[in-house]
């Protein structure tokens, strides 16, 4: 985890784009790219989701180019953008209908060798995470998803706009709401 | 002695991100401590749940890929953004605006058809679609000089006579076609969700081709010439009640589409949603020495197309009858189709993110036209045979 923090902390440096027009915005492109799949993949299990929903978000973002100098915090954008379209994707029922299945075929196609009820009980979990993350007030899940994604405090207040003192008292409210939401969710589940 | 550390400052220090001078009464404070540990135990659990999101695992789709889908699909966008942008002008915001503005631009009465005559009557009896660049429009729809003066030559050039209103909720196909004024037809074995009639619509256009010249010049297209004729000119539309079939869960009709905002991806918010609209052709006045052909012309040229293209279909289409579509050229594709006994036309736009459909055709004077989102454009068919 900490590993990836260090990546992650990388992957949302603020970025100033100065360039102008479509070659401008290919290289922006090209740099965010993977950075924005791989949170909608991990956010959503399912990698043609994961793909659509990138590539909106680089559409939301073509429509404020050229981005504004030097103010514009254009990792953080990106990532509160993403997760908004995937939490918003979640709470869709027949999108949610659909990522379910994709994420358990995805889960087993990725690791055939291990034990296919393992790998269902572990998308199980993943599954009232995602709808748990969905059901909740959309700061903190977003709070939830940069803390356990690898982002400092810093990171984290400079994407969502507030103050980074604010974000440990944030953050137990939040982790104690998504706790509350996932059991209510497991307990729905039970026969 | 400093005051004890609150939740959220030892949830800090659990992820190292406490200050330093708060970290000092944590090394001194058992209270503290204890409660920290209990903190570090229910968050533990949280953090167990949620590692996976910190998950580098698996391949990511190639970038340059995703740029040429990307590019691919901000064309369609763009070009379908002015295809929306257009319709949504004030004069275009009556119950249908696809008739309108093709009744505005390209469908008046041949001179031809109609010599002699002091008025010339257009009524729909037939549909073709024309594949039009869209994006040549940009400067008319945009907040520009050119799209001010576009707008104010709109609303100065037109008289509206009767506006349409909100639409009516109807009970059922019986109280629609009173409302309506002709026999709605439903299809066997559905059952709507909503049915909405719209009031009939009228209004007078009187052509002041000093403007609409300048508008050319302005744009940069001196070398299309407004015919003299064309000036005081004065054409009047008449717009029908028409009546809208909703199938499954889809947004209330409204007057103007143009403050429809979408929220979500474009198609997802209603993905079962068919609609099913039937509307008497609109009647069109329209002086018998106006060159209808000259003018549609000229029409297509400025949107970009070659004056060959643009001569070669204004003379193959019969203007007194048909009601000729525009359709946004790189974003949707067309074909005939036979159904309900008459030939029609499915246009498609097949977009990645939120593709549609849309089936037209005529029948004993009645235009139908049935669009939903989604590729799955037989269903609009089968609702079209289906009709009684």
């Amino acid at each position: 985890m900490i590993g990836s923090m260090k990546n992650l902390k990388t992957e949302v440096a603020e970025t100033v784009q100065e360039e102008s027009g479509s070659s401008g915005f290919e290289a922006l492109f090209m740099e965010h790219w993977a950075h924005v799949y791989r949170i909608l993949h991990r956010l959503l299990g399912d990698s043609s989701e994961a793909e659509d929903l990138a590539l909106e978000t680089f559409f939301r973002l073509y429509q404020h180019y050229p981005l504004p100098e030097k103010e514009f915090n254009l990792g953080g954008w990106l990532y509160r953008v993403a997760t908004n379209l995937a939490l918003h994707s979640i709470r869709s029922w027949k999108r949610r209908e659909r990522y379910e299945l994709a994420a358990g075929r995805y889960a087993l196609d990725e690791t055939p060798e291990d034990h296919p009820a393992e790998i269902m009980a572990k998308e199980e979990e993943h599954r009232f995470v995602r709808l748990a993350l969905a059901e909740m007030n959309e700061r903190q899940s977003q709070l939830l998803i940069m803390r356990h994604s690898g982002l400092s405090y810093k990171d984290i207040a400079k994407a969502l706009k507030l103050a980074p003192t604010s974000i440990g008292p944030l953050l137990v409210r939040a982790e104690r709401e998504f706790e509350k939401h996932y059991r209510a969710l497991a307990q729905e589940e039970l026969p | 002695m400093r005051k004890h550390l609150t939740d959220g400052e030892l949830r800090a220090a659990l992820d190292g991100e406490l200050e330093a001078t708060r970290l000092q009464h944590l090394d001194t404070c058992t209270d503290c401590n204890e409660r920290k540990e209990q903190l570090q135990t229910e968050s533990q659990q949280s953090a167990r749940r949620l590692a996976f999101l910190a998950s580098t695992d698996g391949s990511v789709p190639s970038a340059q890929k995703a740029w040429g889908r990307f590019s691919q699909q901000n064309r369609i966008r763009k070009e379908f953004s002015m295809f929306r942008k257009w319709f949504s002008f004030p004069v275009v915001r009556f119950a249908s605006a696809l008739i309108l503005i093709v009744t505005l631009v390209l469908a008046f009465p041949s001179t031809r058809a109609l010599a002699g005559e002091l008025l010339k009557l257009f009524r729909v009896q037939q549909v073709t679609v024309i594949p039009v660049d869209f994006t040549g429009l940009e400067q008319l729809t945009g907040d520009g000089a050119l799209g001010n003066q576009f707008t104010d030559l709109i609303s100065n050039s037109i008289n509206v006579a009767q506006q349409p209103g909100d639409p009516k909720e109807a009970a059922d196909a019986e109280q629609a076609s009173q409302l309506a004024g002709f026999t709605v037809r439903l299809p066997q074995g559905k059952n709507p969700s909503q049915i909405y009639v719209t009031d009939a619509a009228a209004f007078t256009l009187i052509v002041d081709r000093a403007k609409a010249q300048a508008l050319l010049d302005e744009a940069g297209r001196s070398d299309l010439v407004l015919p003299e004729t064309v000036d005081g000119a004065e054409i009047s539309v008449n717009i029908p009640a028409s009546v809208s079939v909703s199938f499954g869960t889809c947004p209330k009709p409204t007057p103007d589409s143009s403050k429809v905002k979408e929220e979500q991806i474009p198609g997802r918010a209603y993905p079962d949603c068919v609609i099913l609209a039937q509307i008497p052709s609109p009647i069109v006045n329209a002086p018998a020495d106006l060159d209808i052909n000259q003018l549609a012309q000229i029409g297509l040229e400025f949107t970009g197309m070659k004056a060959e293209d643009a001569a070669s279909f204004t003379s193959a289409v019969d203007w007194t009858s048909t009601l000729v579509v525009p359709i946004p050229r790189n974003a949707a594709m067309y074909k005939e189709v036979t159904v309900d006994g008459v030939t029609g036309t499915l246009i498609q736009r097949p977009s990645d993110d939120s593709p549609k459909f849309a089936l037209l055709w005529v029948k004993d004077g009645i235009l139908y036209a049935i669009s939903g989102l989604g590729t799955n454009s037989e269903q609009a068919i089968e609702m079209a045979n289906s009709l009684p």
